[in-house]
């Protein structure tokens, strides 16, 4: 039941949040049943006034009048005694009742002599005991000299009825009897109740009629919202050719007119933009193809002239090496701008298996060995041990892990970098710090940009190529893994990656933090003890990575596309 | 969108359930102040019959004052009488009510006084039965025909032995009927006179009541108009009518400082009817000023000042001041006396002749109406009329001749219909017309022989003696004719009545004896008697009266009477000299000066 309830209640909720007109309609009919209430109330209320008040006055006037007949009927009489005292009485109850007993208005008349209990008795016309109607404090009211009167339910006759129970004093001679005009309330009652009724109706069906009127101009409103919201929807989802229909020339035919307007300058910009990004794309990688033809023409003749430099004098020989090694340093660019144009092509494609990424560490650890024992970096390891499987392009790990380690390794400054693997039940990351100059604010974000260097002035001293990093992150990304970055100047520099451990998933936390556990923050706040959020708060961590299609560029990215953009760095 | 709907609906209906509709019961509302009290106090009251103990152990007032004890409002009287009977003899008095409590007016003759062994006292009263008093104010013939009472009296002191004069006495063995003496009625009640239109509703007709004076004088419109409801006299029936069938008074009539008002519940509302009925309240109540506003059914009519509806509606249009004439030698002659208007014989010298008796009036347009008694031959007489205007010329003479005719008298209409009068001749009444033919009378008395009549002022009462009998009768004027009701037997004081007319409205001028001649006045229902003359000498034979009335002052002297062939008056009692006939020829010295007969008024 309860759990019923609940799902009802959630339903109208969601309807309630949901729902423009839903909303509106109620506000309308609440507001209006309060207002409408309230006015029903004093128009009925005011109606029983009035009925009643005219009951009141009429029966005044005949109270009155009556008394002063009952007064001037009894003025003979010096004692309550007298023998005809009682047949006065008698007459004078008849003669206001209206003479005739059996014509019944329902109105009693009765006299009663609450002083002289012994010597006069209650008469009523028609006869009837009125006593259980007539309160004390109304017969106290009297008594003290006051016409008073109150309204009672009583039983006289048949039924039971409201009664308005007038009574005033009738002075005598010896004293005072009262006047009491019992006058019943059922024809004021049955009007009232039938004006209550019609104004009930009324109300309740103004009240419908305005939720009805309501719900009909929300209606008229909302309709073309929900359908330029539609269209919207359908814009954002890449169908650039919707459009909302124009109806009139009201401010919503100026609302569909200018969306579609919008709608119109957007796809011709969006075509503009896509066209001209492809025909960059095209041109990289025609100009990539075009050059690797007489590359390897000239790579076979360098080749030869390498082969033959000892024979060459020294000077000439030395030409040879340098030509061998800027060919080498040309390949490797060509490769990487075939890489990334791949990437930009859409043409990449992730080759998942599930592996063991603690050999992969080794290997590439083996590989830079040399350039570290070169500028006497070392490299430490913290790795699991066991095997740390990952459904992942091991090729495409390689080349992202060679990558870090050898940017690690040559901005080392002769300083360890740690290698570290995490894991957990949805993740594996591996993070590569070093301890060189580091990074400054904002430069997290802009490593991973082509071609970007920390100091354009600085020589490069190993063949790097500028791509390297936004290779690595398009292959993070094609994982739907992070590629993140850290850095402080004179803190050295820490790059985590972070995959998810089934192909596919998406990723919430990673097993490692991004900032060290070494690193000291600027303003001795709070660390991010919880970097799997990693985001808004670490600003100064945070890199967005650069977009890689035109069509995400202008728009928020409809979720669960596969394909994060936003990338913590 | 279910939900607020229905929140709102529910709203709306608890606020108008909670706040509206007339509530089942409210608190007090106090208006503001009642009428204003009546002056509190004592009603004005007149005198009440003493109580049980105010004549202390005095046997003589007591028995009076039992006596009195009846007097007052008719509903409470068994209770005063009671109180006066000892407690244990209380129940052999036996309780009636409302309509049909009636006291046994007596005349108390004589009462003996006779003490027992046992300390009480055996009380014997020898009484005149005068008739019933209703509960609504008539006096009836009476209907009981005891002539004593007997009752005892013991000390209410509870030793029983010595009397106690705060004690004072009980009644023992009461009579089972409430007595009241004529001395109580006239001390404890006051005669009312009020009117019922005669049968032709040409005239209003007086009927006598008597209102106790306990009650407050406030009630006194009250009870005149509950009178006039409960309708006529039983004698006056044949003669009136009263008011229309199922009239009823609607509660009381009420009113105070000078207004009136009576609402009458009444199933016919002729206009001339109601109007007529205004005038006969307006005369019922006497000279009582003011306001009068009638209601019939609640319709209220024109409010009426009481003094100017008597004034614009005359009882007695055509009564002027009377005049005096005597018969003097055989013709009618005006008679003089100081400060007094006299006229001139309103008949032809030729036709005033041979007069014996006469009567003269007024008709409308001051027609002359004239009838006398004339000498036929050796001893006997006839009647003679002649009408018209004055002088009148022509006499109509009756056919037969009768060894005696008492003085006739006039039916007084006061519309132009032919004169009627009556006349008793040779021991029989009859009706005569202005041809002086005349028709006999029957009347249903035990015994025959009428010797006088004498019709009152409103011409719809007559009084009659017949068979030593005094009788009043309702006349019915309907028609031509002249029928007379049930003759109504005054029972009074006097024996051997002789003449009678009319002294007042309500009163007759009765000439009797009471073991001597006496001239008596005596009320409509006998009851009333005030003696006038007990010194007469001789019997009255001839009787005459101005009926004093509420529209002409009395002269000063309001009736007149032969007593052994001479004429006297009244008020100033005194002899009517020769001296005051006017026209007369001087008597030559030493003649014997005739004496003027059958002294009359002209009115």
């Amino acid at each position: 039941m309860s759990v019923r309830v609940a799902g009802v209640l959630g339903r109208a909720h969601q309807t309630w949040r949901r729902s423009l007109q839903v909303r509106v309609v109620t506000i309308t009919l609440v507001a209006s049943s309060l207002l409408v209430g309230g006015f029903a109330f004093l128009i009925a209320d005011k109606i029983t006034t009035i009925l009643l008040d005219s009951a009141r006055s009429d029966v005044r006037q005949r109270v009155t009048s009556g008394a002063s007949y009952a007064a001037k009927q009894v003025s003979f009489y010096g004692q309550p005694q007298e023998a005809q005292l009682q047949e006065t009485i008698d007459g004078t109850v008849n003669y206001l009742a209206g003479g005739d007993p059996q014509q019944t208005s329902g109105v009693v008349v009765a006299i009663t002599a609450d002083d002289y209990p012994n010597d006069i008795q209650t008469r009523t016309s028609p006869s009837a005991n009125v006593q259980p109607l007539i309160s004390p404090e109304l017969r106290a009211a009297i008594a003290d000299g006051k016409v008073a009167s109150q309204i009672r339910t009583g039983r006289l006759t048949d039924e039971t009825t409201k009664y308005l129970v007038y009574g005033s004093p009738v002075p005598t001679r010896f004293g005072q009897i009262e006047l009491y005009y019992l006058v019943p309330l059922g024809r004021q009652d049955v009007t009232a109740a039938d004006a209550r009724a019609t104004v009930v109706a009324t109300g309740v069906a103004l009240v419908i009629l305005l939720g009805l009127l309501a719900a009909l101009v929300t209606r008229l409103v909302v309709n073309p919202v929900r359908v330029a919201a539609r269209t919207a929807q359908r814009l954002s989802a890449g169908l650039l050719d919707q459009r909302m229909v124009v109806n009139g020339e009201d401010d919503l035919a100026l609302l569909a007119a200018s969306f579609n307007q919008m709608a119109t300058n957007l796809q011709r910009q969006i075509l503009r933009l896509e066209e001209m990004s492809r025909l960059q794309r095209r041109f990289t990688s025609d100009v990539s193809h075009e050059l690797r033809t007489p590359l390897t023409t000239v790579r076979m003749a360098a080749d030869l002239i390498f082969a033959e430099r000892d024979e060459f004098d020294p000077a000439v020989a030395r030409s040879a090496e340098l030509l061998q090694a800027e060919l080498d340093r040309f390949e490797e660019l060509l490769t990487d701008l075939l890489e990334i144009s791949r990437f930009d092509a859409g043409f990449a494609m992730l080759d998942s298996e599930p592996t063991d990424l603690v050999p992969v560490v080794h290997r590439v650890v083996d590989r830079l060995a040399g350039l570290a024992e070169r500028v006497g970096v070392p490299i430490e390891l913290d790795l699991p041990g066991t095997p740390v499987i990952a459904e992942v392009d091991p090729r495409r790990v390689e080349r992202v892990l060679r990558n870090l380690v050898g940017n690690a390794v040559e901005h080392g400054e002769a300083r360890p970098v740690l290698i570290t693997l995490g894991i957990d039940e949805t993740a594996v990351a591996i993070t590569v710090r070093d301890h060189g100059v580091g990074l400054k604010v904002g430069e997290e974000k802009l490593v991973f940009n082509r071609f970007w260097r920390a100091d354009p002035s600085r020589a490069r001293q190993t063949g790097g190529t500028g791509l390297g990093l936004s290779i690595s992150l398009e292959d993070a990304r094609l994982h739907g893994g992070w590629l993140e970055a850290w850095g402080a100047p004179g803190q050295g520099a820490q790059f985590r990656l972070t995959l998810p451990a089934r192909a596919g998933d998406r990723l919430t936390t990673s097993p490692l933090r991004l900032v060290p556990a070494d690193a000291t923050l600027p303003f001795g706040g709070p660390r991010d003890g919880n970097p799997r959020d990693g985001g808004s708060r670490d600003g100064g961590q945070l890199a967005i990575g650069p977009g890689t299609g035109g069509a995400l560029a202008i728009g928020p990215a409809p979720a669960g596309d596969g394909q994060r953009t936003e990338v913590h760095s | 969108m279910r939900r607020p709907t229905l929140l709102g609906t529910f709203g709306v209906m608890v606020l108008l359930g909670a706040g509206c509709g007339i509530p089942a019961a409210s608190d007090v509302r106090v208006d503001g102040k009642g009428g204003a009290a009546t002056e509190a106090g004592v009603i004005s009251r007149g005198s009440e019959p003493p109580t049980r103990t105010a004549s202390g152990t005095l046997q003589e007032v007591f028995v009076r004052n039992f006596l009195s004890a009846a007097a007052g409002e008719p509903d409470r009287a068994y209770e005063r009488v009671k109180a006066f009977v000892a407690p244990e003899d209380k129940i052999r008095l036996q309780d009636k009510k409302g309509s049909e409590v009636a006291l046994n007016v007596v005349r108390l003759r004589e009462a003996v006084y006779t003490p027992n062994r046992d300390l009480t006292t055996t009380v014997k009263i020898t009484v005149q039965q005068i008739g019933v008093l209703r509960a609504n104010g008539t006096l009836a013939p009476p209907v009981a025909t005891e002539t004593e009472y007997e009752f005892g009296l013991r000390s209410a002191s509870f030793d029983g032995g010595v009397d106690d004069d705060r004690a004072g006495l009980y009644i023992i063995d009461p009579p089972n009927v409430l007595l009241l003496s004529d001395t109580a009625l006239r001390q404890y009640y006051q005669d009312e006179t009020i009117y019922f239109w005669s049968s032709d509703r040409t005239r209003l007709v007086p009927d006598q009541r008597y209102r106790p004076q306990a009650v407050p004088v406030e009630r006194r419109v009250n009870e005149v108009v509950k009178w006039l409801v409960g309708g006529p006299s039983d004698w006056l029936r044949p003669g009136v009518v009263g008011l229309p069938d199922r009239t009823e008074l609607i509660n009381n009539a009420t009113g105070g400082n000078g207004r009136w008002e009576v609402n009458l519940d009444m199933p016919s509302d002729d206009q001339n009817g109601i109007d007529q009925l205004i005038t006969q309240i307006a005369w019922s109540l006497g000279d009582l000023p003011g306001q009068l506003e009638l209601k019939i059914r609640n319709n209220a009519q024109p409010v009426v000042i009481l003094g100017e509806r008597r004034n614009s509606h005359a009882l007695y249009p055509h009564a002027a001041s009377p005049l005096r004439f005597g018969v003097y030698d055989g013709a009618i002659h005006p008679l003089d006396f100081e400060g007094e208007p006299s006229g001139t014989v309103p008949l032809a010298p030729e036709v005033n002749r041979n007069v014996v008796s006469a009567s003269l009036g007024f008709a409308k347009d001051r027609r002359i109406l004239a009838a006398m008694v004339v000498t036929g031959s050796k001893n006997r007489y006839r009647l003679a009329v002649g009408t018209g205007v004055e002088p009148v010329s022509v006499l109509s003479r009756s056919s037969t001749e009768y060894s005696s005719i008492s003085r006739p008298v006039w039916l007084r209409m006061v519309d132009s219909r032919p004169g009627r009068g009556l006349v008793v001749a040779d021991g029989q009444l009859y009706r005569f017309d202005e041809t002086a033919r005349m028709y006999q009378m029957p009347l249903n008395l035990p015994s025959g022989e009428v010797t006088a009549v004498a019709a009152a002022l409103d011409g719809q009462r007559v009084a009659l003696i017949a068979g030593g009998r005094l009788y009043v009768a309702a006349v019915n004027l309907d028609g031509g004719g002249v029928s007379i009701g049930p003759p109504r037997e005054l029972v009074t004081s006097l024996t051997n009545p002789t003449a009678v007319d009319w002294g007042r409205e309500d009163q007759l001028v009765v000439a009797g004896s009471v073991g001597q001649p006496a001239l008596y006045e005596i009320s409509v229902d006998g009851a009333l008697e005030t003696p006038l003359r007990t010194d007469l000498g001789a019997k009255v034979n001839h009787l005459t009266a101005y009926p004093s009335n509420r529209g002409v002052r009395a002269p000063s002297g309001a009736y007149m009477y032969e007593v052994n062939g001479v004429a006297y008056r009244s008020s100033p009692f005194e002899r009517i000299e020769p001296s005051r006939v006017r026209g007369i020829a001087p008597v030559p010295a030493g003649v014997r000066q005739s004496n003027p007969s059958a002294p009359f008024f002209l009115y």
